[in-house]
């Protein structure tokens, strides 16, 4: 940019000046088009929001969800707050709303409606996946300073996040959890090491099983049970 | 004539000549009947070289001038070329002498005696000819039927003998053979017939004699046979793979019995006896490898490889050694001179490097020393503190820190009487109270209990209690009731006076019965506030053991009942004035115990493994997870064996405490964080 253009216009300028190139048209063009975008998104987030806290609070998100015929238990829901990074669970910010919808070039629940096999396709792209299957369990540490989660709910998890994928050690692993006694919580290092169970370990013969490598001691005991129960 | 160029004239005539001659020689020779074959042809050599001799004198001329310049064999060489192939090699002379030779030797190896100066003289002859002529003629031969004639032998004399006569003749053909060669053979034929008779003597029948029954290695071992094992080891020696072969049999023979030795519950009932066994048994195989083995190291790594395998198959082994040091620092030891005491601590070492959990030893060794020190009951300072000095030599200072606090302690405490009764000179009439104050951590730990002391021993106990504190400040006392001994005077029924050595528990009941004649265990309980089960036991140690029953109980029976009414046994008697009732030595742990104990080692050793994978991974800053098993292991190695399962939890634990993280794409990395 010429030194002279700067000093003479000194303040940053939103409206297009006519010398700017085709890029910084579009550009421009799409923003003006977010704007409206923009309030809709707003306004459609106020409808739900609370009043007195401005945030979409539980019963918030249970009408949303039912204006988008979809259960409040669904795995789409959880998509959508990965989307949208939200960051406690059960609430929706302005910015995580404004976020989430932008990206999803939704404005209305019927827009958004629309878009959520959309966002399922994307989410369960493998680069994606990893990054959802982490961000499902630390939006389930409710508490501050939390670090591990009960096994109740960590079998719920394990079956809305991943049973359609992996259902045969979804299943297996989740009825031993529930058997065991050694474990009564789960951490993040355990649950990332399950991912990559199902993803690396044959199954149900876990003959590329080695307890010796670095599995998570957890694991080393599911196999153990699993082979007992099979022989 | 050679000057007159006449050169070959002269050669060729001396050639034609000397080959005539040689030819009719020959024929004399093969004439020669039976015995006289060899003479004859020993005779004519003779002459031949003597004539041989002189020819070359005779000749000079032509050997200096004539033979270099046109490369002939020169006179003296040509001499010997022509007798051999003449006479030698004459075809009735080469195989009668050859036979010749080898019958001789065979008479000679059956018994007879023969005529060695002359065989002698012939294989002289023959390397005279060159060393070709010595190996194609007769060496090469020689061998094959030797080799022959130790196969029959070697069958036939493993069928009738043990192995022991079997070696012997084996060893006695190996030395004949040897010393045949220094006789009439060439020295380089050594090295080749004894690899023969070892070779078909040995090698051949090393596994059968090795396990003959009754009488192969394992026989030797047993009944200590130095003799024949070291000769077994001097042949074995010679043959490839020979003491590879010994050693094998006696490693695995040696785990197998110590197997056994450690797995038999009846050796195992009394555990000095055990550790008196293996110190025997090691004793008897370092006997065995000095004496019959040249202090063979290979042997001795293999002997200590197996009793590192077999004392650590039982979990009790430190347990049992320690207790085996107890008994000997408590008594056996007496009377036995220093330089034998360091003997057998030295032994005793050598039993605890072998062992894995070292740790599960110290733990052990810690309570059987406390109750030792306490007890007043060491046989030799001296002896303690040499065995502490060893430890710490073998461990490091870690290891025996506290055991030495245990004995500064005593010493401290000792002098902390002398200042107690100096200062307070009334109390120089009652009773006298000694007290050991012990340092919570270097002693193993016991949760002290409830127990009332008499009002006598409780009023002195506040004296030294307000004494120590007073010089001692920021310091709290528990006292240990259920460790302290008492000696109290009695007297009986009849007027008979004793003195009793008791457990503290025991002076507080009896002490009751001062202010009564008849008490039930429940008033007794209510008194002295002591735990039941240690009151119970207290009670049965004085009412219900023959010879010590001080006291007498209704019912008789052996159990405490909560009703059982205790009195004074009026009608006691011992031969001895004074009686020792306490029971504070040191014994074999109970199941109930030995769990307990096994868990508090367990605990232990879960932040010593942590530690160690902070101190390796704080080094690294990142670290595969074979790799940080394999370092742990290592650096805790000298204090025991530490369980990969175990590992990974610590490890798992320490991921979760934020002190190590796992690598995002290379999950068998691990990373510290600072």
């Amino acid at each position: 940019m010429r030194r002279s253009a700067s000093r003479k216009t000194g303040q940053p300028n939103s409206t297009p000046s006519l010398n700017s190139s085709p890029a910084d048209l579009f550009r421009s063009a799409s923003s003006k088009a977010t704007t409206k975008e923009l309030e809709r998104i707003d306004a459609l987030y106020y409808s739900y929001a609370n009043g007195s806290s401005a945030m979409i609070d539980p019963e918030g998100i249970e009408a949303l969800c039912s204006d988008m015929e979809v259960d409040h238990t669904d795995v789409r829901i959880l998509m959508l707050a990965w989307k949208m990074k939200a960051e406690k669970q059960g609430y929706f910010s302005l910015e995580e709303w404004r976020r989430g919808l932008k990206a999803l070039r939704a404005d209305t629940v019927n827009k958004l409606k629309k878009a959520l096999p959309e966002l399922e396709k994307e989410v369960k792209r493998p680069t994606n996946f990893v990054d959802f299957y982490s961000y499902a369990f630390r939006y389930c540490l409710t508490e501050e300073k939390q670090k591990s989660i009960d096994i109740e709910s960590i079998c719920e998890l394990l079956d809305l996040v991943l049973g359609s994928q992996f259902r045969e050690q979804v299943d297996f692993f989740v009825e031993y959890l529930k058997t065991q006694n050694d474990y009564k919580v789960i951490n993040n290092d355990q649950w990332m090491g399950f991912y990559r169970f199902c993803n690396e370990i044959s199954f149900p013969d876990f003959s590329n099983y080695d307890p010796e490598l670095a599995w998570p001691l957890i694991l080393d005991n599911f196999v153990e049970w699993m082979l007992a129960k099979q022989s | 004539m050679v000057l007159h160029k006449f050169g070959d004239r002269l050669y060729s005539g001396l050639v034609t000549t000397m080959t005539s001659h040689l030819k009719e020689i020959s024929k004399s020779i093969e004439d020669a009947k039976g015995g006289l074959f060899l003479e004859e042809l020993h005779r004519k050599w003779d002459d031949h070289n003597k004539a041989l001799q002189m020819i070359r004198d005779i000749l000079m001329y032509m050997d200096r001038t004539y033979i270099p310049s046109t490369q002939k064999t020169p006179v003296h060489e040509l001499g010997m070329n022509l007798w051999r192939d003449n006479i030698i090699h004459s075809g009735k002379i080469q195989t009668r002498l050859l036979n010749t030779l080898l019958e001789l030797v065979l008479k000679e190896r059956t018994g007879e005696v023969i005529n060695r100066g002359l065989m002698r003289n012939i294989i002289k002859m023959l390397m005279d000819l060159g060393s070709s002529v010595y190996q194609g003629d007769f060496e090469r031969p020689f061998l094959e039927v030797s080799a022959e004639f130790y196969r029959g032998e070697s069958q036939k004399f493993i069928e009738c003998c043990d192995c022991g006569d079997y070696l012997k003749k084996a060893e006695r053909r190996l030395n004949e053979e040897m010393e045949r060669v220094t006789h009439y053979l060439d020295a380089q034929s050594e090295t080749k017939i004894t690899n023969v008779v070892e070779k078909e003597m040995i090698a051949n029948h090393m596994v059968r004699l090795i396990q003959m029954e009754n009488s192969g290695l394992v026989n030797m071992l047993l009944d200590d046979k130095y003799e024949d094992l070291g000769r077994m080891y001097v042949l074995f020696r010679r043959v490839q793979d020979g003491l590879l072969k010994i050693r094998e049999v006696m490693t695995s023979h040696i785990r197998e019995t110590g197997k056994q030795l450690v797995t038999d519950p009846e050796r195992l009932k009394d555990p000095v006896e055990f550790v008196q066994r293996l110190l025997d048994e090691k004793d008897k195989y370092d006997n065995i490898i000095t004496l019959s083995f040249n202090n063979d190291k290979t042997f001795q790594n293999a002997l200590n490889s197996s009793f590192e395998y077999f004392i650590n198959l039982n979990a009790r082994s430190p347990e049992f050694i320690s207790l085996f040091v107890d008994e000997k620092l408590r008594k056996g030891l007496k009377g036995v001179s220093e330089e034998d005491v360091e003997i057998i601590l030295d032994k005793v070492m050598m039993l605890f490097r072998y062992l894995q959990e070292k740790d599960v030893f110290e733990k052990y060794y810690k309570q059987h020393l406390a109750k030792r020190l306490l007890s007043g009951k060491t046989v030799s300072d001296d002896a303690e503190r040499s065995l502490i000095v060893k430890l710490k030599t073998e461990c490091g200072y870690q290891f025996t820190s506290k055991l030495e606090g245990m004995f500064t302690d005593m010493k401290t405490s000792q002098d902390t009487m002398h200042g107690f009764y100096a200062s307070h000179p009334e109390l120089g009439d009652g009773p006298t109270l000694t007290v050991q104050v012990l340092t919570t951590g270097s002693w193993p730990t016991q949760p002290s209990a409830t127990c009332n002391l008499p009002a006598e021993m409780s009023v002195l106990c506040e004296k030294f209690r307000a004494y120590y504190l007073g010089t001692h400040t920021g310091r709290r006392l528990s006292w240990q009731t259920n460790m302290g001994t008492a000696d109290i005077k009695a007297t009986f029924g009849k007027g008979q006076k004793h003195e009793l050595n008791v457990s503290t528990y025991q002076m507080c009941v009896l002490m009751l019965f001062n202010n009564a004649d008849r008490l039930n265990y429940k008033e007794i309980e209510q008194a002295t506030e002591i735990p039941a089960s240690d009151l119970k036991r207290c009670l049965q140690s004085m009412a219900c053991v023959k010879g010590k029953n001080v006291l007498r109980k209704e019912p008789m029976s052996k159990d405490i009942g909560e009703d059982d009414a205790f009195f004074v046994n009026d009608k006691f008697t011992s031969k001895f004035y004074k009686v020792k009732i306490g029971t504070v030595v040191a014994q074999k742990e109970s199941e109930p115990e030995k769990q307990e104990t096994r868990q508090r080692v367990e605990e232990d050793r879960k932040p010593q493994i942590e530690a160690a994978i902070v101190r390796i991974m704080k080094s690294r800053r990142q670290l595969d997870h074979n790799n940080i098993i394999a370092e742990v292991t290592k650096q805790l190695q000298s204090r025991f064996l530490a369980n990969p399962t175990e590992i990974k939890k610590r490890i798992e634990s320490l991921i979760e405490r934020d002190f190590l993280e796992r690598d995002n794409s290379d999950r068998k990395l691990y990373r510290y964080l600072a």
